[in-house]
């Protein structure tokens, strides 16, 4: 085998080495005796095959992701209701100060116009 | 179930000999090497759904056995074999060469340190070459080289340094 041990003395001792290491059967009624080993071990879970667990990862991974995207869409929804009332009251406020003004005026004039039938 | 155990029970059939053989080079000792075995079936019943192929399984076989023993050797190192162990061991098998000289073998492979022992055995029992060693036992390739190159010039220097002595 070794890339140095090439000469007649190496081959012979491992042609011996291959001969005494030749392969053994265990005794007679060896597999039954680990059958029975076997069948003592408490009922074993089937394992679930590896396609099975990437899809459950996938589908737990999904499961958080749409969480994470709904929570965001919610936030974003609060965010954008929030808005609009703001708007609202500003336009309100804004309505709101130019009743006055319009009303202002207009009692202004009321009150600077000559009365009406005055020296008639 | 009872069907899942018919087919695994066929499984340790035809795999039993590379286990028990790797197993018994490994600890030198037939019960040593049955309970080894049985545990490395056990497992490989608990974890049947990450072997993928044939090839894989015999791969996957390999290496537990010889990870486990290792650890055994560790925690219970054990000497050379006696000389009634090793014929007890070797009892019923064919010999086509020298049964005196391979037992010798045998027993001065129990002097290697586990890691060159497996790498040894790999080698010359389970046919592998130095990269598929390299690859069960999770070593670099020229570690497995240089115990390769190391173990055989040992074996060798003990073979002949005994060649004389009665066996």
């Amino acid at each position: 085998m070794s890339d140095d041990t090439h000469d007649p003395e190496s081959h012979e001792l491992e042609r011996r080495l291959r001969a005494a290491l030749r392969p053994v059967n265990p005794r007679e009624g060896f597999a039954a005796g680990v059958l029975a080993r076997v069948a003592a071990e408490p009922a074993r879970r089937p394992r679930a095959p590896a396609v099975a667990s990437w899809l459950a990862f996938g589908l737990a991974a999904s499961g958080v992701l749409g969480g994470l995207l709904a929570h965001e869409w919610q936030v974003r929804r609060i965010e954008q209701g929030r808005e609009a009332r703001r708007q609202l009251i500003e336009a309100l406020r804004v309505t709101d100060e130019k009743l006055n003004l319009a009303y202002r005026v207009v009692n202004s004039r009321e009150s600077a116009a000559p009365p009406e039938h005055a020296g008639a | 179930m009872a069907g899942e155990r018919a087919a695994f029970g066929a499984l340790v059939r035809s795999h039993q000999r590379l286990v028990y053989s790797l197993g018994l080079r490994m600890l030198a000792d037939r019960h040593a090497a049955e309970d080894l075995a049985q545990e490395v079936f056990l497992q490989l019943y608990r974890n049947l759904a990450a072997v993928s192929s044939e090839a894989h399984l015999a791969f996957w076989l390999r290496k537990v056995t010889v990870h486990r023993a290792i650890d055994r050797l560790r925690r219970e190192p054990r000497n050379e074999l006696a000389p009634l162990e090793e014929a007890q061991l070797t009892a019923g098998e064919a010999h086509s060469g020298d049964p005196i000289l391979e037992r010798r073998l045998r027993s001065l492979l129990g002097l290697l340190p586990p890691a060159a022992r497996a790498v040894v055995l790999l080698r010359y029992q389970e046919d592998l070459d130095p990269a598929d060693i390299a690859r069960t036992l999770g070593m670099p390739v020229n570690t497995v080289k240089s115990h390769l190159k190391r173990s055989l010039a040992e074996l060798r220097e003990r073979m002949t340094s005994t060649a004389g002595a009665p066996t």
